[in-house]
Formats: C-alpha cells, sequence, structure tokens
C-alpha cells in the first residue's frame, strides 16, 4: 500500500507513530496522523489557514476529551494522573488503518496517481464520529469547508 | 463530581466517545494506583487481585516499567 504513497505522506505516516509513542498511547489512532500532519514541514496549507498547527491540534484534542468525560459527569481535572508514559511499539489501530483506506480511496477518486498528505488528511475527514471529528469541533474548524480547501490544495499541488 | 446519570438526554456521540475516554484514564488510573500500591507495599498478587486479573497479567503488565521508574514490589 505505501509504494504509492509520496514521501511527504510516508514521513506523516511515520511521524504518527512517534506522535502516538510520545503520548504514551499503545495505538496509532487517526489523532496522531492529525497531530503528523498538523506538524509537518513544508506546513500542510489547509490545516495552517485553519490555525491547525501541532499545538491548536493538542489543545482540541484535549477540549474534546474533557468536553466527552464532562458529558458523563467526570471533570478530567480531579484526576491528578502524571502523564501517560512513553510506549514503544504502538500498533495502528483500527482509526488510523481506516483512514488509510479512505485516503487510498480519496486519491483513487480523484484519479490521482499517487497518495499524498492531502490525501491522508481528506481520509482522516471522512470520518464521521470519533476522536478527529471531535477535536475538530472543539478547535472550530468546520469539516466541510476543510475538505473542501484540502482538494483545492491537493489540485493546485 | 457528579453522579454519572445514565437518563440525562445525550447524543450517543457524547457517550461513546465518553466510553473511548474513560477506557484511556482507566489505563492512566491502573498505571498510577498500580505504582502507588507497589510504594505502599503491595504484592503483584494483592494488585492482581484487587484488579481481578491473574499475577502473571499484572507482571506482564506493569513490571518492566516499574522497574524503570525504580519502584519494585517486595516477592510475591
Amino acid at each position: 500500500m505505501f509504494e504509492r504513497f509520496t514521501r511527504d505522506a510516508r514521513t506523516v505516516v511515520k511521524a504518527a507513530e512517534t506522535h502516538a509513542r510520545g503520548l504514551g498511547s499503545p495505538t496509532i489512532e487517526a489523532e496522531h496522523l492529525l497531530l503528523a500532519l498538523a506538524s509537518h514541514t513544508p506546513p500542510v496549507a489547509p490545516l495552517e489557514h485553519a490555525g491547525l498547527d501541532h499545538d491548536a491540534v493538542l489543545a482540541a484534542l484535549g477540549a474534546a476529551r474533557d468536553r466527552s468525560l464532562m458529558a458523563v459527569g467526570i471533570a478530567a481535572g480531579d484526576f491528578d494522573l502524571p502523564p501517560a508514559p512513553v510506549t514503544r511499539h504502538p500498533r495502528f489501530a483500527a482509526s488510523a488503518k481506516t483512514a488509510l483506506a479512505r485516503a487510498v480511496k480519496a486519491s483513487a477518486a480523484r484519479h490521482d496517481r499517487r497518495i499524498a498528505a492531502g490525501h491522508v488528511l481528506l481520509g482522516l475527514l471522512a470520518a464521521e464520529a470519533g476522536t478527529v471529528p471531535r477535536a475538530l469541533a472543539a478547535a472550530e474548524v468546520d469539516r466541510d469547508d476543510l475538505r473542501t480547501s484540502t482538494m483545492a490544495w491537493l489540485d493546485a499541488t | 463530581m457528579m453522579p454519572i446519570d445514565l437518563d440525562l438526554p445525550r447524543d450517543p456521540a457524547d457517550g461513546l466517545a465518553a466510553v473511548v475516554e474513560l477506557r484511556r484514564l482507566a489505563d492512566r488510573l491502573e498505571d498510577a494506583e498500580v505504582v502507588r500500591a507497589v510504594q505502599d507495599g503491595w504484592t503483584w498478587s494483592l494488585i492482581a487481585e484487587a484488579l481481578g486479573v491473574t499475577r502473571q497479567a499484572v507482571h506482564k503488565k506493569h513490571a518492566k516499567r516499574l522497574k524503570g521508574l525504580g519502584v519494585e514490589p517486595r516477592r510475591g
């Protein structure tokens, strides 16, 4: 599958593992792909224009987490827990695999030859439930607008 | 902290997201409480009993991490 990924897209996939490890996650999730895209150099233009750099995405993930827990009456701040320890070999979990499969589909739908970082972003944006859409909502970023600007960015590059 | 009121009208999206976050919170709580238990002198066996899992499972999950933190339980 990765043979048709561009170098940028492969870098993003590898970086997702680094982010998962650093956050102490035993799995690589879609949100780690989003963090990787938001941290990428050169910056992914549609994310940059939406104000979603690494820190903004991290903050949005935290806000979404707090909001989700508050929905069942739990105040995350009540738990004075140490940060999760770095994990050694996080494995790709369903959300990340689905995002990447959708990236491949998005590329095919556009008749693009390769799968670039922009397609990975489209793959993430296809999710209708889960951590990524909730983080985008917490950041007040409109999913459809971001999808449109990502398509335009892919058209231009 | 409010008690969990499962009758509150709530978008299932919120409830399902809460499930995900509660699982992650539980994992981090387990990590922290295992350290505290060992520091309090608990054995692996007793920790396992408290968690409702086998001693082997607790050891496999936590021993290396605790060793890295310089925390070691008494034999057991």
